[in-house]
């Protein structure tokens, strides 16, 4: 190529040279420039030595001949060190070019994130190596074909058409969604896409994606290992409290007992000691006495335990107790549908409040693992009535008869294998204690519904509300 | 009343619980037996006991130390009396380990009076029985203290049923030395039959020498 650019630059000089004497060194230098761009330092300097030549020979007089006149020296040689620095600079300079784009496209193939070059026609151009690893594709099964069609799970079409349009309108687009392996396996990604415009004009797009199946696996099993506490704590705390409150208790009753038993023999003696047995019976009235304080103060500590009565968004509250037992709620298949209205502030205690939705919420999902109805629906209902809240539980579960209606807020009163029957008389001394009430009605079209009031925490605030 | 002097049974009762104390107080009594009531098994430690057949009722929850912690301790400490186990929540465990360390009887409260009181009588009967049998090992350690060294290397030789020839060769004397001391032994130990002395020497622990 080197001979052929020179000889070229040697036959137009030729045919200009008798019009302007100068002009081979402009072809000369841009044909060594040439070869010294595409062919580098070694044919650059082939076609250096090749122009000298040639131009000694027809250009530096005498002409056609190799040798030249004394005075004709340095402008030779100014063309010499001329044409050897063009070749030098154009040759240094692709060098550099092509160091600085091996670099880029390691630093693109090596990338830690997986990316994905699309072009305005949505076509791939480019994947990098972490893209082949995350999704299984390698470079040559997806370049040029249609982007969407490889990795966006059919469900999610609509969601990565409409990142796609906001590509096209020059934002970019950050989302966590779930894409399709080679495989046809998913894998939860975190998504970045950004267009990348050049004069104006979107020439192609970046798609930056990062696995994050692992992270969502922690996270899930993070909060399944919490809501599984919550629930833990909630039976061992009662546990804890009923051993307790039996223990306190049966002394007195073992006491009761016992005396009962003595009053009898002292009775039964002949002549009955009479002294002994008004002792005895005494006693019993003082013992009876002391259980009955152990009741009380039982009551007290329960009671001492409610005040943190403040202003709460009853809403917030069922939120919070739901995505606490997302988990719980998903693996026992039942689909939720909360209908909550704009509400003004209840008044409460959010730790106990929390506690007896948790207790409405995991009785129905107990209530309808027990049925085979499909779907079971949990619904959740907050409104607004005579200056109160309400919050309706309804679930489709087994339901209850009539008669248990009442009973079931008696302690002790299970119809669980593992129940120890104090969940819904916590929850209704809970909402006693705030003021308000809490219910059971059959639901319509069976299941159960379970019902609790609160008090609006300002009054007043509510009347201007609903002046308004 | 001077505690020494006493000669009827006394049931001891460890509860911290005063109105379990007091009920079981009312109740022993009106059966007609003393019983003395301890809050604590130190108390029961530091009370001077009368030298009477007892029994003791005790609660498994007691402040400081368990009630079968308490049993042990007793046992180290060579107080031999019959345990009874009453407990607010027993387990079958904690029962079992009871009565493998030889309690009487596991009661949980409440319990039926019957129930305690018969196992009352029957603690009672078996400390009075080994009162009996400890009175009369120590009776016969009384009357061995009295034998010369002599008389007892004879003992182990006559228990072991051979003729005071024999005796006489085994130990270098004469066979009429021999009855004497066979005699003064007999007397001493207050025996009426070669089978009194080997019954005695049976409870003594001392084996015959061939």
């Amino acid at each position: 190529m080197a001979t052929v650019l020179v000889a070229i630059a040697l036959g137009l000089s030729l045919l200009l040279h008798p019009y302007v004497s100068d002009a081979f060194i402009v072809f000369f230098l841009a044909a060594v420039m040439t070869v010294g761009w595409f062919g580098r330092s070694g044919p650059g300097l082939y076609s250096v030595a090749l122009s000298t030549v040639a131009v000694d020979y027809y250009f530096i007089l005498p002409h056609h001949d190799f040798s030249m006149n004394l005075e004709e020296v340095p402008y030779f040689l100014s063309f010499l060190l001329t044409a050897g620095c063009a070749s030098w600079l154009a040759s240094a300079r692709k060098q550099a070019e092509e160091k600085q784009r091996v670099h880029f496209d390691k630093l693109f193939d090596q990338a830690p994130e997986a990316i994905m070059l699309v072009d305005s026609r949505d076509q791939v151009q480019r994947i990098n190596d972490e893209f082949s690893r995350i999704f299984g594709y390698t470079s040559n099964e997806i370049v040029s074909g249609i982007s969407l069609s490889f990795i966006v799970p059919p469900h999610l079409h609509d969601e990565a058409m409409a990142a796609r349009k906001r590509l096209s309108q020059g934002e970019s687009v950050s989302m966590e969604t779930v894409r399709m392996r080679r495989n046809g396996s998913f894998v939860h990604v975190s998504e970045i896409a950004v267009p990348v415009s050049i004069d104006g004009e979107r020439v192609s797009y970046y798609h930056i994606f990062r696995d994050i199946t692992e992270d969502r696996r922690a996270a899930e099993s993070l909060q399944r290992a919490h809501a599984e506490l919550v629930h833990l704590s909630r039976v061992t705390t009662i546990g804890e409290l009923v051993t307790s409150i039996a223990h306190e208790v049966n002394q007195p009753i073992a006491a009761i007992v016992t005396n009962g038993n003595a009053a009898g023999r002292w009775l039964a003696q002949h002549p009955p000691n009479l002294n002994e047995a008004r002792d005895a019976l005494g006693n019993i009235v003082r013992d009876a006495a002391r259980a009955g304080d152990v009741i009380g103060r039982i009551r007290t500590l329960v009671q001492k335990g409610t005040p943190q009565l403040i202003p709460l968004d009853i809403n917030e509250v069922i939120r919070g107790v739901l995505s606490l037992l997302d988990s719980e709620i998903r693996n026992s298949g039942v689909r939720v549908k909360t209908d909550l209205a704009e509400l003004p502030d209840a008044i409460g205690d959010k730790v106990q409040l929390q506690q007896v939705m948790l207790n409405l919420i995991l009785n129905a999902i107990d209530a309808m693992s027990a049925t085979c109805r499909i779907p079971n629906i949990l619904r959740i209902r907050s409104t607004r009535e005579s200056g109160r809240i309400r919050v309706e539980v309804h679930d489709t579960g087994i339901g209850f008869t009539s008669g248990h209606a009442d009973q079931m807020f008696d302690a002790f009163f299970t119809t669980k294998p593992e129940g120890i029957g104090m969940g819904l008389t916590i929850s209704r001394s809970i909402i006693d204690a705030h003021g308000g009430h809490l219910w059971a009605r059959p639901g319509d079209g069976g299941g159960a519904t379970m019902n609790f009031t609160l008090p609006i925490a300002d009054e007043t605030a509510d009347e201007s509300n609903e002046a308004n | 009343m001077n505690p020494m002097k006493r000669t009827d049974p006394v049931v001891f009762v460890i509860d911290d619980d005063a109105s379990v104390r007091t009920a079981l107080k009312s109740l022993i009594r009106s059966v007609g037996l003393d019983v003395e009531a301890f809050a604590s098994g130190q108390e029961f430690l530091q009370f001077a006991r009368p030298d009477v057949p007892g029994c003791l009722v005790l609660d498994v929850r007691l402040p400081g130390m368990s009630g079968l912690d308490f049993q042990k301790e007793l046992t180290k400490s060579e107080i031999h009396l019959p345990v009874i186990f009453i407990t607010a929540h027993g387990d079958i465990p904690m029962s079992v380990r009871a009565m493998k360390a030889g309690a009487v009887e596991f009661l949980t409260k409440p319990f039926r009076d019957q129930d305690l009181l018969d196992a009352i009588q029957l603690s009672l009967d078996r400390d009075r029985m080994r009162r009996q049998q400890d009175s009369e090992v120590s009776e016969l350690k009384d009357r061995f203290e009295t034998l010369t060294s002599r008389e007892r290397e004879l003992l182990a030789l006559v228990i072991s049923g051979r003729p005071n020839k024999q005796i006489a060769d085994a130990i270098g004397t004469s066979e009429v030395t021999v009855k004497v001391h066979r005699a003064n032994l007999t007397r001493k130990m207050q025996a009426e039959s070669l089978a009194d002395l080997v019954r005695m020497a049976g409870k003594l622990n001392i084996s015959p020498k061939s």
